[in-house]
């Protein structure tokens, strides 16, 4: 079956997504799911009054079914006692679109996991469930492999001169401002600057902040440099997704620590 | 279905009108087997004599160094396991690029599991080979390297001619997947200095189902298709004689009209790029601004995905492509984008237009039109998508 041989209800639903935007308020939660490194990212708010969700909305980025998906399990639960919306699954959702290909059961069928997660979040907020414990929190990403093989082979802990950088992809681990304003000087030089942060925002001065979201650095958050890989230069990064425990290859020219 | 704008000539090209017909008759009449000796088997031997020189024209080859097969992928195959096979005592190791095909990144991973060793050379960020790297990778035991003459799916033209010094300098055979390139490009085996190349008739508007092998005078191969022992013992089989004509006669309608068609597409290919990145905000193109195959069309739109605008673009009846054509059915992103460094969700947003013998301006008046709408309709939805740069509206 090919991974694009969809019900009509499922295109239905991709042409004409209900319910697509952002709810705001006292009364709505939010709950997300996936990670767009993979593939599939999905937001569903809700709104509740007297324990039953008033009104539901989404954004997905993904393919059809996600988008599919996330339309229909909207559509499902406004009206619906929190505690029936906490039991829809995702067969359910499959089921009410007439079915997906199997293919995309499990990664673009996470909207029912993203209403789970909301509802859990209205609780939380509500009182009426204790948070769980954060996990401890995360290292700084100082242990990685390659340091000393690539030293001033494309691994460098300071830059010199930016020009040096010219037309090259460069990973930058963040370490501080000084990381964010080097990320910042390399983009006169190449349009390829990456820069990598555990944390799920970069925590830095204002200006640096508002810089940095209008240049073409693209920040990979919730991420960690694990290994650096050559023949003989710096060619790829082994980096993990600290969201998803997924380790995969970013290729690269050069890779930046500063001290 | 012809009312469905076909953007998509790098997966499938129609047969022009005009093979067709100098294929018909090797159906019925002139429907003879080249190993039969009397006339009806001589006059199949004529045709099949007829397309290899004519093959050997197209790519400045001598008629005896084309074999000709089912399709490029025997092609490839030939060429990569048939040499490494019979070159085995010189060494066992290959190395390939992290651009290739996945017809050679599969028979990669099966010469890995039969003992042989694979190295992968990386691409820049427009998915050009960096010949320092391709050299850093050889050693003494390295008998073959197989580089792709284009990408298929980026369209980025590999330095060939370089790599071709290269591989003589070092003494190791090169082999070349034409099957973008052909017909787009002029190749010529001896400037590039190519000693095995796979070419696939459908790629020059010709049949499916056939193919040649390019290999060079002194190479030498292990046939992986014993039997009656046709084309010198290297691909045994009846003679597809049908389909070979057909292959020819693209070859011949091609080499009289290359130069004017490449212009046309060229002339496409510019209009296309530019409007897009000119009129939709955060799009970029994916491979190289100027090495780059003349019909092919290339950009990624941050914040959306693939699957999404193939199937927003299908409902309004235009064919594109997202990502490799063969790996769509998986999930994976391709991997030919992931080696020009781009990580997932942006090789995700990727589209993939190529153009072709019958495109028209009102098909890409009409790409034109839909692209900015479905774009924007998509990132509406998306909660990663945050506008860089504003445009004038």
């Amino acid at each position: 079956m090919k991974s694009t041989s969809y019900s009509e209800k499922v295109l239905e639903h991709f042409r004409n997504p209900r319910n697509v935007g952002v709810l705001e308020g006292d009364d709505v939660a939010a709950g997300k799911v996936g990670n767009p490194t993979c593939g599939d990212l999905m937001e569903v708010f809700i709104k509740v009054e007297d324990d039953v969700i008033v009104d539901a909305k989404f954004r997905t980025f993904g393919c059809g079914s996600a988008i599919a998906t996330s339309s229909m399990t909207t559509e499902m639960v406004i009206g619906m006692k929190l505690e029936d919306a906490m039991k829809i699954t995702r067969e359910d959702v499959a089921t009410e679109l007439d079915g997906l290909p199997p293919i995309k059961m499990h990664c673009s069928n996470l909207a029912a996991d993203a209403l789970h997660e909301a509802i859990k979040n209205y609780r939380i907020a509500r009182g009426d469930v204790i948070e769980e414990e954060k996990e401890e929190e995360i290292p700084e990403p100082e242990c990685y492999v390659g340091k000393e093989k690539f030293l001033d082979k494309g691994f460098y802990t300071s830059v010199e001169d930016a020009e040096d950088f010219q037309g090259l992809r460069v990973l930058v681990v963040h370490t501080g401002d000084e990381s964010v304003d080097t990320a910042l000087e390399l983009t006169s030089q190449t349009d390829r600057v990456i820069l990598l942060t555990a944390a799920e925002e970069i925590l830095t001065t204002k200006e640096l902040s508002k810089e940095l979201e209008m240049s073409s650095v693209k920040v990979l958050y919730q991420s960690r440099l694990l290994e650096i890989r050559g023949e003989i230069e710096v060619e790829k990064a082994l980096i993990r997704n600290l969201d998803e425990e997924e380790d995969y290859e970013l290729f690269v020219d050069a890779v930046v620590i500063i001290d | 279905m012809k009312d469905e704008v076909y953007l998509d000539y790098q997966s499938a090209k129609p047969v022009d009108p005009r093979v067709v017909e100098g294929m018909k008759p090797y159906f019925t009449d002139l429907f003879g087997n080249p190993s039969s000796l009397h006339n009806t088997g001589d006059i199949a031997t004529k045709a099949l004599e007829e397309s290899r020189r004519e093959i050997a024209q197209l790519i400045n080859a001598d008629e005896d160094e084309i074999i000709f097969t089912s399709g490029a992928t025997e092609s490839i195959n030939m060429a990569i396991i048939g040499y490494a096979l019979k070159n085995r005592k010189k060494g066992k190791h290959i190395i390939i690029s992290e651009v290739e095909h996945i017809s050679i990144r599969n028979i990669a991973k099966y010469l890995e599991r039969e003992g042989f060793e694979v190295s992968r050379v990386p691409v820049d960020q427009y998915g050009r080979i960096v010949l320092r790297k391709l050299e850093q990778r050889i050693r003494d035991d390295t008998i073959l390297m197989s580089i792709g003459y284009a990408s298929n799916e980026i369209g980025t033209i590999q330095p060939m001619k370089e790599i071709g010094k290269l591989a003589e300098e070092r003494g190791i055979a090169l082999h070349s997947d034409a099957v973008a390139a052909e017909g787009l490009i002029p190749i010529d085996v001896k400037r590039d200095g190519i000693h095995l190349m796979a070419l696939s008739s459908n790629d020059l508007y010709g049949p499916r189902g056939v193919g040649a092998l390019y290999m060079r005078k002194k190479y030498r191969i292990n046939p992986l298709s014993i039997g009656g022992g046709q084309e010198n013992g290297l691909r045994s089989g009846s003679e597809n004689i049908p389909g070979i004509v057909g292959m020819k006669v693209a070859s011949e309608i091609l080499r009289s009209e290359m130069d004017e068609e490449v212009k046309r597409f060229k002339k496409y290919r510019d209009l296309l790029i530019s409007t897009l990145l000119d009129t939709i905000p955060d799009t970029y193109l994916n491979g190289h601004p100027t090495e780059r195959l003349p019909s092919n069309v290339h950009v990624r739109f941050e914040g959306l995905e693939g699957e999404a605008l193939l199937l927003s673009f299908k409902d309004k009846q235009i064919a594109i492509s997202t990502g490799s054509a063969c790996t769509s059915k998986t999930l994976e992103p391709s991997h030919t984008l992931i080696a020009t460094g781009l990580v997932h969700e942006e090789a995700h947003g990727s589209m993939q237009l190529t153009v072709g013998r019958f495109t028209e301006q009102s098909d890409i008046d009409r790409v034109l039109t839909a692209t900015p709408e479905i774009v924007s309709k998509l990132r509406e939805m998306s909660p990663i998508y945050k506008p860089k740069r504003k445009v004038l509206s």
